[in-house]
């Protein structure tokens, strides 16, 4: 993933084939994060602690729909999404970047709560485990390359 | 003090009497008035703490990159406390009242930060 055009409105990437098909796939794993990792305080020592519980993860679960619906759609859009002799190209606003690094970060996470939240590399992956290993991983490729290439938009 | 816009010192004076009226004396009931301030002020005071706390997920230039989305601050600010959730495992990151610490809690979370609040006690 390759940044090829930054400007202040748009990011333009080109994608090789392997992570063409690749982000798709993990972006489809989305939502991943159990709501019930989401906790507004440890000490739950708050007015209405309950309440303000619920709303955080009201909010949350709003938020998750809406992501949803913008992942499929910029999917599905061959302006953002569109498929070039060598992979693909990708061509986001600096919103839509924001986005996807939630998305993004979402996988991450939740597949690293699945993993069992380990500190460190699980020493031996199974056929069980080695799906969500690879996932959280390559979430975490795409990830990075995002936040590069917003340091670089001019 | 002597000073060249000491014209200006006059004509507020003037203003100030020109303008100024009479005010009448409150004639709210004390109970009534103490019961509003102190449940405005319970939920206005700045008696929350937003802590993000540290696990090995989340990568060090994301959670700089959230701090400064979330907070508006500048790199450097967000990276001494991104360091600080790094190395002591958590860091106090503002102070605030009940409904903005919830705001932005709410906020770190969508990025999916390990961030909660806490009474400051």
């Amino acid at each position: 993933m390759k940044l090829v055009k930054a400007t202040k409105t748009r990011l333009v990437f080109e994608l090789g084939q392997r992570e063409k098909r690749s982000l798709p796939q993990i972006l489809k794993l989305y939502p991943c994060v159990p709501s019930a990792h989401h906790v507004l305080s440890k000490s739950g020592r708050l007015p209405d602690a309950e309440g303000n519980q619920q709303l955080l993860e009201e909010a949350l679960a709003e938020q998750r729909e809406e992501n949803k619906q913008l992942v499929r759609a910029l999917l599905a859009d061959p302006k953002r999404f569109g498929h070039t002799d060598t992979g693909a190209r990708l061509s986001l606003s600096p919103a839509e970047v924001e986005w996807l690094m939630q998305v993004l970060n979402d996988v991450r996470v939740g597949s690293w709560v699945i993993l069992g939240s380990p500190d460190k590399k699980p020493a031996e992956l199974n056929a069980t485990t080695a799906p969500h290993f690879l996932a959280m991983e390559m979430a975490g490729y795409f990830q990075m390359q995002l936040l590069e290439a917003l340091g670089r938009e001019t | 003090m002597d000073s060249k816009f000491g014209w200006l010192d006059k004509r507020g004076v003037i203003f100030y009497v020109g303008v100024m009226a009479e005010t009448a004396t409150p004639q709210i009931q004390p109970g009534i008035v103490q019961t509003i301030e102190d449940k405005s002020k319970s939920s206005l005071e700045p008696g929350y703490l937003v802590i993000c706390w540290n696990d090995p997920v989340n990568f060090m230039d994301y959670v700089t990159h959230v701090f400064q989305v979330v907070f508006g601050w500048a790199r450097k600010k967000a990276e001494f406390h991104m360091l600080q959730v790094h190395e002591q495992g958590k860091s106090v990151l503002t102070r605030e009242s009940l409904e903005k610490a919830e705001h932005y809690v709410h906020q770190l979370q969508k990025y999916t930060l390990h961030a909660t609040m806490e009474r400051d006690e």
